[in-house]
């Protein structure tokens, strides 16, 4: 039974590409408002359950329920209306565009999604709160640049502001500080504890610092499965997560 | 040259149009000057010439139709990044709509002409619904299929597309008002359709729907996962395209008086890549560059060549090879050259303007909080 008490309940969702298994029998509660992070060695798994939660494939069982309603076979652009907004592990922007466009459509999915043969230039509105997005970010300034001129971190950071566009109830980050320097990485941490308490967060995160500082509830995967959920104090305690970490490094090496 | 935004002026709050992202130094700094400038030559074009009679329909009239067609398969390809090959078969559905309605059915043309569009964009809407699902080379695969599937159609159903012998006379008539027999007439009746046509591409570019079908064209996932339904716009943008063709085609079946299966030939369907490819697959405009030149092939290559296709397919790899971008690429190309030598002669002073790193945590912050 869907269940309007959980922003998203995935129930035993198993994916299988070809001969690979790459999330088996996967279950998650997430309470409105909750931030969740995911963790896990490379393979684990994190971003195929990104992805069947953004439905980007249809999965090969189990079910996934989205604020209180079975979302397991509606398209992915369903969801997103629905209030789910993702980013992507390796950055999907509109290359052909300025960062400011990138945002503005990025707005016009949901918010501004009506008067499609508007000019564009007569949206001042949508616009404006394509700066404020922009400057939430950290990317001031940069509205005119074309993205391909962007550095990787300022990339990242536009990933964001199109996913915050949404005004999402569900917000899904890949990994979101990969490649960052540490002073953007900082930025990034404080900007997602300072997110709105209704937002509800699920993040995968390598950098151990920003998934324990952010999350109230921290999921360790492994091989497809999900093994270990608690709170970062109980990861951080926890054997073995040390010896999953040890070990995929090891068999990442060979 | 840094694009660096200066520190004075305002961010953008109304978009920043591609002319404005690099600013060419060498060529025309406006569009629309330059747009300008060319229809100033096509409307002067008729009094420029010797023998109006042989340049108005032969160069000018087939610039027109050859050329909006093309344009139509550069919108496609320009902003939803869609190849298609079916663009002459749209037109040419057009102008067989034309021709069933009136020589056929015997409708007044004030009828067949905008059924006959209608009909080619509907053709449009049908394939954009097959075709759509599937991406890059087999969209092109099967828009190239469809074209010829309709080409052998048209070449054996003899009761409505008439087989081999076409449809004909499909003739200009004078209404009164205007005489549209006369060649000038019909010459600025098709130059003042195709700047409309022109002027709503470009229009619709910088619409939310243009923007979205860019969108598409880059990155369809993250389209998906922003709430657009992706397939929609697509199919939106084929039958535009396949509506702005279905114009050409009018002005195509008007020019030629009749309409047969060579319309919708394969010989066709390449003349108007090779018009697009030459004048430039990222320029609307640039396309009616590449068309001029292909008209001017066809019609004069003859009188020093026996080979003349031989000649158009020289060009046409000449182009690719130099001008990778197309004749309309040519500007762009010179202006990076020259500043390229410029900035070896003279390095650029170390730029003062440092991406500057993330704004400090909490001013972010802060304006996050104030939403
Ligand atoms: N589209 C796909 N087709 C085939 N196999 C896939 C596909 N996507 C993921 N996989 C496989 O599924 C497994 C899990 O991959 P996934 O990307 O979910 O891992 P991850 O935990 O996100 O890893 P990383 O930390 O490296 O991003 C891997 O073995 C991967 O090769
Ligand atoms: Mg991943």
């Amino acid at each position: 039974m869907p269940d309007s008490t959980h922003a998203l309940r995935a129930l035993d969702v198993s994916k299988t590409f070809g001969g690979v298994r790459a999330i088996k029998g996967v279950s998650l509660d997430i309470a409105w408002g909750e931030r969740i992070s995911v963790i896990g060695t490379n393979g684990a798994g994190k971003s195929t359950l990104f992805n069947a939660i953004a439905g980007v494939f249809p999965v090969t069982s189990g079910t996934i329920e989205l604020f209180g309603e079975d979302a397991t076979r509606l398209p992915t652009a369903a969801r997103a209306k629905r209030g789910l907004a993702r980013t992507f592990q390796t950055s999907r922007l509109f290359e052909g565009l300025t960062s400011a466009e990138n945002v503005y459509v990025a707005l016009g999915g949901t918010e501004f999604s009506g008067h499609l043969l508007r000019s564009s230039r007569r949206t001042p509105e949508r616009w404006l709160r394509v700066e404020e997005l922009l400057d939430r970010v950290g990317l001031s300034g940069r509205g005119p640049m074309i993205v391909a001129d962007l550095s990787h971190g300022e990339q990242r950071q536009l990933e964001l502001a199109m996913a915050l566009a949404l005004q999402p109830k569900l917000l899904m980050l890949d990994e979101p500080a990969a490649g960052f320097s540490p002073a953007e990485r900082q930025h990034l941490s404080a900007l997602l504890r300072d997110l709105p308490r209704d937002i509800t967060l699920l993040l995968i995160e390598h950098d151990m610092d920003i998934a324990l500082a952010v999350a109230d509830r921290v999921v360790v995967m492994h091989d497809g499965e999900k093994i270990l959920e608690g709170s970062p104090a109980d990861i951080r305690a926890s054997e073995r997560v040390r010896e999953i970490y040890l070990g995929g490094s090891i068999d990442d090496a060979a | 040259m840094s694009t660096l935004p200066n520190k004075g002026e305002p961010i953008t709050t109304t978009p920043s149009s591609p002319a404005s992202k690099r600013r060419p130094i060498l060529w025309v700094r406006n569009r629309w000057v330059l747009v300008g400038l060319v229809v100033a030559f096509a409307v002067l074009f008729p009094w420029l010439v010797d023998r109006p009679r042989f340049w108005i329909p032969n160069i000018g009239i087939r610039t027109l139709w050859l050329g909006t067609i093309a344009m139509s398969l550069v919108f496609l390809n320009k902003y939803v990044g869609l190849l298609s090959l079916a663009q002459v078969t749209f037109a040419g559905i057009a102008a067989y709509g034309v021709g069933y309605f009136s020589v056929t059915l015997g409708l007044p043309y004030l009828l067949s002409i905008p059924i006959g569009i209608l009909i080619g964009t509907l053709a449009g809407f049908l394939v954009a619904l097959i075709a759509v699902r599937t991406k890059a080379i087999y969209f092109l695969m099967i828009t190239l299929a469809i074209g010829q599937v309709f080409f052998s159609y048209a070449s054996q159903a003899i009761e409505v597309t008439g087989a081999r012998r076409g449809l004909s006379p499909i003739l200009r008539e004078d209404y009164g008002f205007v005489d549209f027999r006369t060649l000038e007439v019909f010459y600025y009746a098709a130059l003042l359709a195709v700047v409309l046509l022109y002027l709503l591409c470009h229009y619709l570019a910088n619409t939310s729907f243009g923007f979205a079908l860019q969108g598409i064209r880059d990155s369809p996932d993250r389209m998906a996962a922003l709430g657009y339904r992706v397939n929609r716009y697509r199919v939106a943008a084929v039958t535009f395209a396949a509506f702005v063709a279905s114009v050409g085609g009018m002005i195509l079946v008007f020019d030629r008086s009749q309409v047969d299966p060579d319309v919708v030939s394969l010989g066709s369907t390449l003349d108007v890549l090779i018009a697009a490819v030459v004048g430039g697959v990222g320029s609307l405009g640039g396309v009616f560059l590449g068309a001029v030149v292909l008209a001017l092939l066809d019609n004069f290559a003859q009188d020093f060549t026996e080979r003349y296709q031989t000649l158009t397919g020289v060009i046409f790899i000449v182009v690719l090879l130099f001008a990778p971008a197309g004749l309309a690429g040519v500007g762009g190309q010179v202006t990076r050259a020259i500043r390229k030598r410029r900035d070896r002669a003279a390095p650029p002073p170390p730029e003062h303007q440092e991406p500057q790193a993330p704004v400090p945590a909490e001013s972010a912050i802060q304006k996050g909080n104030q939403q």
